[in-house]
């Protein structure tokens, strides 16, 4: 297990810059997830922990050790792919003891080494099957399995539940979640689907066209985002765009056309007074209050647990409200109100362009 | 995901070292040969350009290139006409029966062309069994002289190639959509009009492809015309034997060599234009 | 349902104008006369008990059995070595090589046999073994390296990507990995060559000699004089090989087909 650092690392393939210099830390046994939509760069960012790419500039250090030169195989990774990667040829148990067989283990510490893997995916027993026999989920757990037998500083994951269906990958997500809580392991995850991010990682990177936009736990993330992108990336916001009027300690408030009073809310770093801004507010805390702000409920939908309730306030401002089924009122107009605490005053990017 | 693939500098010089032997026996065995040729066409007591002067003036010659041209012509139109009606029916043909007729139809390529032509020398006999059924059935009256001719020669090489020509065309019906010939036909198209106006047209470049190949092929064949063509049958390759093992001529033996290579080159240049050339690789 | 009827019927006539007159020859080989007639009048297996009692037929399937052994040999490795250089360049360069490999399959045999039979001479290779297997690699060789390049470029790229994270060197991935799976590609390039090589008859016409000459090469001599039906049986010796090896490249095209699945 070991700490993991990128400094300064960018990555320029011919004139476009996949990779900004940025800066990542990545402490011992911690799980990172890295989030964001194609052409975010976090697969190429994978890459160069891996060592199948070298950075433009920068470094990539396990451990304080400085390896960005170091070509893959002497770097003690364990990889999973999207495609999981199984040597087709070979069985269950033959993939697996294929990184043991590489550094010369003993056959006997082999066999119980590659047990041992499989039964830490509940693949117990599993050695002689052939990987056509397999499912999707069986596979991954095979992946799984061979990227960890080999005990490696780091586990690297390409968004490997990618080819499975919904029911499958959130078990599977869960899954990998318990394994790692069992024996921690420095992980760096990427993915797209950011239900993902939020189930299985102790901190997760938001990334945008080859920059991080944010990092930090999945709670700070969702409850404090630092921008508009990563508000909307993680779960459902309302993001109503106004002018700062001031910001004084950590709080700003937010003039809004439509609302007579301000609104207010926790300021975002880099909002300042006069900037175009964005209060972002969650659905789920904008609640029915008698007597507060009047709504008008133009489209419900039904999500089970959710009854999702689309408001008309003030000027005509939209905004989504999600509420559990026992308090969705039955009638066309619902007065609602939020905390202050559950506002987040950020820049608004489409805006100030 | 090219994104995440590893770039290996190097790789020029490993590439080029992997490819160093076969390419070697290409330049000993291919590229050599071709050149010691085109040197020897140069190469008359008579003068830098007296073999080809002698050869494109000399009748005979240009009689040997009308029979081998007009040979291969007829080939060609030949088996294009029957491969075609082949692939046509292999793509209309069910599981089995497609199986059974591909397999008939790629098996002879695997059997030698001399064991195929001496066949043919047996069958196309004066008191051969062709002879035999068409006298018994009435067909004709007197056993037909079949071998030693340009009749001969022709069926033997139809045959040989017909594979040849099933193949590409094959592969070119098979990608129109079954959807295009049913839309014909539903808007009231007879299959002949069906044919004409969307098969063909859209079938083009595989047929293009078999006729080039075809055509190739026919001109630079050299056992079927030798074994079952006459005296007044003689192409440009058995031209080219006699010159090397009869008349011991090699600036002559060069002289047709580059001619025959050149018509080859200049039927594919032609091709070339209207498909590409990478049909010709997966033809085979 | 007529139309199915007469489509039917049309490939089963097909198939047997197809196929029957290249296997004509083989009844002749069961002749029991000296002369070569189709469809012999009465049976016997004297022509071949002659084969082999020949030291000169028997010399020429010797001969072309150790070219065709050698030839695939040496095709499937400077085929294998080719097709994973040709892998490792760009696009285009692949494709310039394509077209370099093309050369032989569009020459000429006649040409390419002369040209070879004037360069054997001025190095004494004519009638020697050498030669004949150096001018069928040639021949052979581009099949298998486009054969071999198709496998290749089914792998998928991946695997040696998860065995070098796995710590495995380069020479290690070839071995375990991208060799296990192309030997489908590889066996059916090998077969490809040795059938092509114990067929071929310009090539080998003209770089035969007395002492070293093969099979075919032996039946065109003997056709064009007087032959009796002891030619048939070398004939028949030729297509059932021919016939072998037409099911195992099916059998392997087969595996291959599974191997990608």
């Amino acid at each position: 297990m070991s700490t993991v650092s990128f400094r300064g690392v960018s990555k320029r393939f011919g004139v476009s810059e996949v990779l900004h210099p940025l800066d990542l830390d990545i402490r011992t046994g911690e799980f990172v997830s890295v989030l964001g939509p194609s052409g975010s760069g976090k697969t190429t960012l994978l890459n160069v922990a891996a060592g199948f790419l070298a950075p433009t500039q920068g470094k990539f250090f396990v451990d304080e050790r400085d390896i960005t030169s170091l070509p893959p195989r002497r770097r003690n990774i364990g990889m999973v792919f999207q495609n999981y990667a199984l040597f087709p040829h070979m069985d269950v148990g033959a993939n697996v003891a294929y990184g043991l067989r590489v550094r010369k283990i003993s056959s006997a510490e082999i066999a119980t080494r590659v047990a041992r893997a499989l039964q830490t995916v509940q693949l117990e027993g599993w050695e002689s099957r052939a990987i056509a026999s397999l499912s999707g989920g069986q596979q991954q757990r095979v992946a799984l399995a061979r990227a960890m037998v080999i005990e490696p500083d780091i586990l690297l994951m390409d968004e490997p539940l990618g080819a499975l269906d919904r029911q499958l990958r959130k078990n599977v997500q869960l899954e990998i979640r318990r394994m790692h809580l069992r024996a921690p392991r420095t992980t760096l995850y990427v993915t797209h689907d950011q239900e993902e991010a939020l189930v299985m990682s102790d901190r997760v990177t938001v990334m945008r066209s080859g920059r991080i936009e944010q990092i930090g736990t999945a709670e700070e993330l969702y409850h404090s985002p630092a921008n508009t992108f990563v508000a909307r990336f993680l779960g459902e916001s309302n993001l109503i765009p106004g002018e700062v009027i001031d910001v004084t300690s950590g709080k700003a408030r937010l003039s809004v056309p439509g609302f007579e009073r301000p609104l207010v809310g926790r300021a975002a770093a880099g909002v300042g007074k006069g900037m175009k801004a964005a209060a972002m507010i969650r659905p789920e805390n904008i609640r029915p209050r008698p007597g507060g702000l009047p709504g008008r409920i133009v489209e419900r939908v039904f999500l089970g647990e959710i009854t999702a309730m689309r408001l008309v306030v003030a000027d005509g401002i939209r905004l989504w409200s999600r509420l559990l089924g026992a308090d969705v009122p039955q009638t066309e107009t619902m007065d609602v109100g939020w905390r202050a605490e559950d506002v987040s005053i950020l820049p608004d990017e489409a805006r100030s362009k | 995901m090219t994104e995440g693939m590893p770039q290996k500098s190097g790789d020029a010089l490993g590439a080029a070292l992997l490819l160093a032997p076969a390419l070697l026996v290409i330049a000993i065995a291919f590229l050599t040969p071709l050149a010691r040729l085109a040197a020897l066409s140069f190469s008359s007591p008579q003068g830098v350009l007296a073999a080809y002067r002698e050869l494109l003036g000399d009748e005979v010659f240009w009689i040997v290139l009308r029979n081998t041209i007009g040979l291969a012509a007829i080939v060609t139109i030949i088996t294009l006409t029957g491969g075609f009606a082949l692939a046509l029916a292999l793509t209309r043909l069910g599981g089995g029966w497609r199986l059974a007729l591909f397999a008939a139809v790629v098996l002879p390529l695997w059997i030698s062309v001399l064991v195929r032509t001496f066949s043919w020398m047996l069958l196309l006999e004066r008191n051969g069994p062709i002879n035999e059924a068409m006298v018994a059935t009435g067909v004709i009256g007197q056993p037909v002289q079949l071998l030693f001719n340009f009749t001969g020669v022709t069926i033997a090489m139809v045959h040989v190639l017909l594979p040849y020509a099933v193949l590409p065309i094959y592969a070119a019906l098979i990608k129109i959509d079954p959807a295009l010939l049913k839309a014909s036909e539903g808007l009231g198209a007879s299959f002949a009009t069906t044919f004409r106006r969307v098969l063909l047209p859209l079938s083009a470049r595989g047929v293009a492809t078999a006729a080039a190949f075809v055509f190739l092929l026919s001109l630079s064949f050299f056992v079927t015309p030798a074994l079952l063509g006459g005296a007044n049958n003689m192409t440009v390759p058995m031209l080219i034997d006699t010159f090397v093992n009869e008349r011991l001529a090699w600036p002559l033996a060069g002289a047709a060599s580059m001619l025959l290579l050149g018509l080859v080159l200049a039927c594919i240049a032609v091709i070339g234009r209207f498909v590409p050339l990478g049909g010709l690789a997966e033809a085979r | 349902m007529a139309r199915a009827i007469g489509l039917k019927l049309f490939a089963a006539l097909a198939s047997a104008i197809i196929v029957l007159p290249v296997i004509a020859v083989i009844p002749v080989a069961f002749s029991a006369h000296s002369y070569a007639r189709l469809p012999p009048e009465a049976w016997s297996l004297r022509w071949w008990a002659a084969f082999f009692a020949d030291p000169t037929w028997f010399a020429a399937l010797i001969v072309s059995l150790e070219v065709a052994v050698l030839s695939a040999v040496a095709c499937i490795v400077l085929g294998t070595s080719a097709a994973l250089g040709m892998n490792r360049l760009p696009p285009v360069a692949r494709k310039l090589l394509a077209g370099v490999f093309l050369g032989p399959i569009i020459a000429p045999t006649i040409v390419l046999a002369v040209g070879l039979y004037s360069l054997a001479r001025s190095v004494g290779l004519v009638g020697s073994l050498l030669g004949l297997v150096i001018a069928h690699t040639m021949l052979a060789m581009p099949y298998a390296v486009l054969n071999i390049g198709v496998s290749l470029a089914a792998l998928d790229p991946r695997l040696a990507l998860a065995a070098a994270g796995l710590g495995a060197d380069r020479w290690r991935i070839f071995r375990t990995i991208t060799l296990p799976l192309i030997l489908p590609g590889i066996a059916g390039g090998a077969v490809f060559a040795f059938v092509t090589s114990f067929d071929e008859v310009v090539l080998a016409i003209f770089l035969s000699g007395p002492q070293v000459k093969t099979l075919p090469v032996r039946i065109w001599e003997e056709i064009r004089v007087e032959y009796t039906p002891v030619v048939a049986v070398a004939a028949t010796i030729m297509i059932v090989l021919a016939i072998t090896g037409a099911a195992l490249g099916r059998l392997l095209g087969r595996v291959r087909q599974e191997a990608r699945a």
